[in-house]
């Protein structure tokens, strides 16, 4: 009986120490790296897909602020930087500037921007483009229903979010937060030349 | 849990087990005792009922800070206040994270303790269960009159046909039999109601599935909140939630891309008696697609009634007022254009507080705290709310121009107006009818108050131990049920032929002993049984004699 006994306390702790490996692993598991997907270097919240991992920009048409309907995939060809943004975005605000100047600077290269406002409402989102002189168009999305395509293939936890689609409409970089003059260079030489 | 049976000494069990006595009881203060002993020692006390009781009655404990103060997961805003009215006692209760309770380290700890104790307790459990329900019953003890139950009577059947119509009556029964080896004696054993142990350790099984299942949910569930205006669309995607609660394993990525448009929000309340102003109902009516260019269905919301999509449920908790603001600047350009939520706070009846904050206006930035109220009633001087339907809805707006502080990139609360950096342009707070506007001094610009729309809060929670919780829970009911109600016992019949004096015996002549045994008589009750048994079996002898 003693013998049995010392079994079974055996038998529990296999059982426990088993549930506590499965648990590491799991957790090991759900925080590991994805193939290629590489980090911007210098930078801890801008990305770069590398070829054959790049996923597909998904689709849509759209209004634009200012009331025309715009077809994204009229981009095709070209590279574009989207930017998801919102006029009641403190770092979106912070970052306009940024993307104002980078898209003078890429507009000779033929690179193309356009921004996504999210949860937002036209009066207030023009104020915004007027202020910052914003040099491009932006569709509304106020529904957050354009943001929902672009998260079932990257991880777009709110704004400001940007992301770079190649000329073959795959996303090829995103930055997740505030982008800098920097990031958005870095990954934009990486996908005008490949 | 080992000893969960009725805490009377059991005389089968302490005999079936005489190698267990000894160093169960033994306490390692009492002798000298190596870390083995100790840890043996330890596991024993982790796994017993005892402990096990303890531990449950911590988790209950544990729980009641978590229902009396505001929590972090489901108010942030409560913890805030609270910190705010009670600055010496909430940094303490902060440490103890009773703010946090569910996520709490000691929480954690109780909740796994439980969890070893009941894995501990069970394991070994199923281990005897299995090897008591191969064993036989006992053989038939000697002199069945010294059992707690027994009868006696005399028949003219052979012993051997004595305890055969004896085995035949207890097998019809449902008791599990044990016949003599062939060794000259006539007997019969018989026990039933091994449901009780079954029952008992259904219990225990079922008691460590919910605890299971409530990890589950923890480890694979999330909570998300979202206030949606009438007539707007939102998207379940991590940026479009106000908040999101998601479990240890659970991604923006699991949400359901599911979409939810609040096309008419109607609340009613009570117009008379004592009653007055209490809800009556509240609708929601929306449309929803399960996922992206899908079909869109229309459905209802109502309190208690959740729309089930994609693995989710969407609640309705909460509604309120949103009043649209229009606001154009100095430069006569329109600025901002929405309907801006007002949250209602304790004072009732939907007197709603809310902030605009106009980023966009030149030259100078434009904020405004208001109060919505939508039946408008002035109570010596001070703006009250009569009833919580709009029936005369004013907003009342105190201006500010300056800097709004959104331009740093540090986000702010969009129900919170950072007045530091800002001027007040109105002295008293101005109120408004719905199509009135305020001119604001120096030229600076125009707000409107242009009407004003429902807009109602969803919860979407999704948690996948629900169900199965709710099955642990009945089936350890069930458990629990079967143990309480049957009870385990003994019956034994010896015939032996009766010798007249001391010559030879008369075969012909029996003497039928009966014994009976409730193992675990808590509920009481063995003795009806016992007597109607005995009562049968001596009826079913009378009628063989006479054959």
């Amino acid at each position: 009986m003693l013998k049995s006994r010392r079994r079974v306390i055996a038998l529990t702790a296999t059982v426990c120490a088993g549930a506590a490996l499965a648990v590491v692993l799991l957790t090991g598991w759900a925080s590991g790296g994805n193939s290629g997907v590489t980090d911007v270097a210098g930078s801890n919240s801008a990305v770069l897909y590398s070829a054959g991992h790049r996923p597909v920009a998904p689709d849509f048409t759209a209004t634009t602020l200012t009331g025309s309907r715009l077809d994204f995939s009229s981009y095709r060809g070209r590279v574009v930087v989207l930017n998801f943004w919102g006029s009641w975005c403190a770092p979106c605000r912070a970052e306009a500037p940024t993307l104002a100047v980078t898209a003078q600077q890429y507009r000779p290269d033929g690179v193309a921007f356009l921004g996504v406002d999210v949860r937002d409402d036209p009066a207030s989102a023009l104020a915004f483009t007027r202020e910052f002189g914003v040099p491009y168009p932006s569709v509304s999305d106020s529904g957050s229903v354009i943001t929902l395509d672009f998260t079932s293939v990257v991880p777009i936890a709110g704004t400001p979010t940007t992301l770079v689609i190649d000329r073959t409409g795959h996303i090829a970089g995103a930055v997740f937060g505030p982008a800098t003059q920097q990031e958005l260079t870095d990954i934009l030489v990486q996908v005008m030349h490949s | 849990m080992t000893d969960v049976r009725a805490p009377e000494a059991d005389p089968f069990e302490s005999a079936a087990e005489p190698g267990e006595q000894g160093p169960r009881n033994r306490d390692p203060a009492s002798g000298k005792l190596g870390l083995a002993d100790w840890l043996k020692w330890g596991w024993r006390q982790l796994t017993s009922m005892r402990i096990a009781l303890v531990l449950l009655f911590l988790l209950a404990l544990g729980s009641v800070p978590g229902s009396i103060l505001p929590q972090e997961g489901t108010d942030p805003g409560g913890v805030q206040q609270y910190f705010a009215s009670h600055p010496a006692l909430a940094p303490w209760l902060n440490h103890l994270g009773l703010f946090n309770v569910f996520a709490a380290p000691w929480f954690a700890a109780v909740y796994l303790l439980l969890f070893a104790s009941l894995v501990g307790c069970v394991v070994p459990r199923t281990f005897r269960l299995a090897g008591s329900a191969r064993t036989l019953p006992p053989r038939a003890p000697r002199h069945l009159t010294r059992l707690p139950r027994s009868a006696e009577y005399q028949t003219t059947l052979t012993p051997a046909v004595a305890a055969e119509v004896a085995a035949t009556v207890l097998a019809g029964h449902g008791f599990r039999l044990r016949r003599p080896d062939g060794d000259g004696e006539y007997w019969v054993s018989a026990e039933k109601g091994y449901l009780r142990e079954v029952g008992n350790l259904l219990f225990h099984l079922a008691l460590l599935g919910v605890l299971v299942s409530v990890a589950l949910g923890g480890l694979f569930g999330y909570k998300a909140d979202r206030l949606l205006v009438q007539g707007t669309t939102f998207a379940d995607t991590q940026s479009a939630l106000d908040e999101w609660y998601p479990g240890r394993f659970v991604s923006a990525a699991d949400l359901g891309p599911f979409t939810i448009t609040l096309n008419r929000f109607d609340a009613s309340y009570i117009t008379s008696g004592a009653q007055r102003g209490q809800p009556s109902s509240f609708d929601a009516q929306i449309s929803y697609t399960a996922h992206p260019g899908g079909p869109v269905r229309n459905d209802r919301l109502e309190v208690n009634r959740p729309l089930s999509v994609d693995g989710a449920k969407v609640y309705l908790i909460g509604h309120g007022y949103a009043p649209v603001f229009k606001v154009t600047d100095s430069r006569g350009q329109v600025v901002y254009d929405q309907a801006t939520p007002f949250i209602s706070g304790a004072s009732g009846n939907f007197l709603s507080q809310g902030v605009v904050k106009v980023s966009g206006a030149q030259p100078e930035q434009l904020g405004f705290t208001g109060v919505f109220v939508p039946t408008a009633v002035m109570v010596g001087g001070v703006l009250e709310s009569a009833f919580p339907a709009a029936d005369n809805p004013v907003v009342s707006l105190l201006a500010y121009a300056g800097n709004l502080g959104l331009n740093d990139g540090v986000p702010q609360s969009v129900y919170q107006l950072n007045t530091a950096a800002m001027r007040q342009l109105t002295s008293a707070p101005q109120l408004l009818l719905p199509g009135q506007s305020l001119k604001l001094p120096d030229g600076q610009g125009t707000i409107a108050f242009t009407g004003y729309v429902p807009w109602a809060s969803l919860t979407i929670t999704h948690d996948p131990g629900q169900l199965p919780a709710l099955i642990c829970g009945l089936a350890a009911l069930g458990g629990l049920l079967l143990s309480f109600m049957v009870r385990r016992r003994r019956v034994f019949v010896r015939a032996r032929a009766s010798g007249q004096g001391n010559g030879a015996p008369d075969e012909a002549h029996s003497t039928v002993q009966i014994g009976g045994l409730a193992r675990t008589d808590a509920s009481g009750g063995f003795e009806d049984e016992f007597a109607s048994l005995a009562a049968e079996l001596r009826s079913a002898h009378s009628q063989h004699e006479g054959e």
